[in-house]
């Protein structure tokens, strides 16, 4: 069991991840902030029942997500589930080959012209379903077997989701890139 | 491409995740070797996934971190929420 004592010792690390994750999450600095307090007031009365050692980074994204499907989904109104669409293996790769015609760099030439907006917006217009994967692993860096747990959800289920979701991602900057026009991001 | 190309594209990004049994590596290791196309393909979603992860850092604002660690000192305090 934990000690609520070390509470504030043991999370003030890890706000600025949290702040961050809820960010993208919400998608607006007042809500990312109300997501992390009400987090932080959730956290604190379960912290008793926290098996201390265990992962409290992981246990605390859980109660993150958890809270923002249960608040911030009703509030939004957003369905559950979307789906997305069926896209083939290394969506981007191929288009931007085909932009570039033969040169051999020129996809991640074309990559490194994506300023940071355009991959928070490609984040942030993936359906929650599967910007919530994406985020956990890519940004945060957890397993498939961390992110499982803290969704709730089969492995196989965040394999799907995680794979499906980078597509997605893949294809919105792809769009970005068509409405420049250039085949050229920034 | 062929039929190898197709598995090896499939498993992408279990192999660059680091979750895929050692012999699915292995495999894939060996036809990366053998076909540059899929090794650039491989190479390029190694690179967009570092980009994803470092494009959606985000920096809290001083002002939301303090706020914050205020509502983590003040929790204990709240009659209803103490042992």
């Amino acid at each position: 069991m934990a000690d609520p004592a070390r509470f504030e010792d043991d999370v003030t690390p890890l706000l600025p991840q949290l702040y961050s994750a809820a960010l993208r999450l919400t998608r607006n600095p007042a809500d990312a902030e109300d997501l992390v307090q009400e987090t932080l007031l959730r956290a604190f009365r379960g912290y008793g029942g926290f098996k201390a050692g265990t992962n409290l980074r992981a246990w605390l994204y859980r109660i993150l997500t958890n809270t923002f499907i249960n608040r911030y989904r009703q509030q939004a109104r957003q369905p559950a589930e979307v789906e997305l669409g069926e896209l083939e293996d290394m969506y981007l790769y191929r288009r931007l080959g085909q932009e570039a015609g033969a040169a051999r760099s020129a996809e991640e030439e074309a990559l490194e012209r994506f300023v940071d907006e355009d991959i928070k917006a490609a984040v942030e217009a993936l359906p929650e379903n599967f910007r919530i994967p994406v985020l956990l692993a890519d940004v945060e860096g957890f397993s498939y077997k961390e992110i499982a747990r803290i969704m709730g959800v089969p492995i196989g289920t965040v394999m799907s989701r995680l794979h499906r979701g980078r597509k997605g991602l893949q294809k919105a900057l792809w769009e970005i890139t068509e409405r420049r026009g250039t085949g050229s991001p920034a | 491409m062929s039929h190898n190309c197709h598995k090896a594209q499939a498993l992408a990004y279990r192999y660059l995740d680091g979750e895929i049994v050692w012999f699915r590596r292995v495999r894939v290791r060996w036809h990366l070797r053998r076909c540059p196309p899929c090794e650039q393909g491989y190479h390029f979603e190694g690179w967009l996934l570092r980009r994803v992860h470092d494009g959606c850092r985000e920096e809290i604002p001083t002002v939301v971190y303090e706020r914050l660690r205020a509502v983590l000192r003040e929790l204990p305090l709240e009659p209803g929420l103490r042992g």
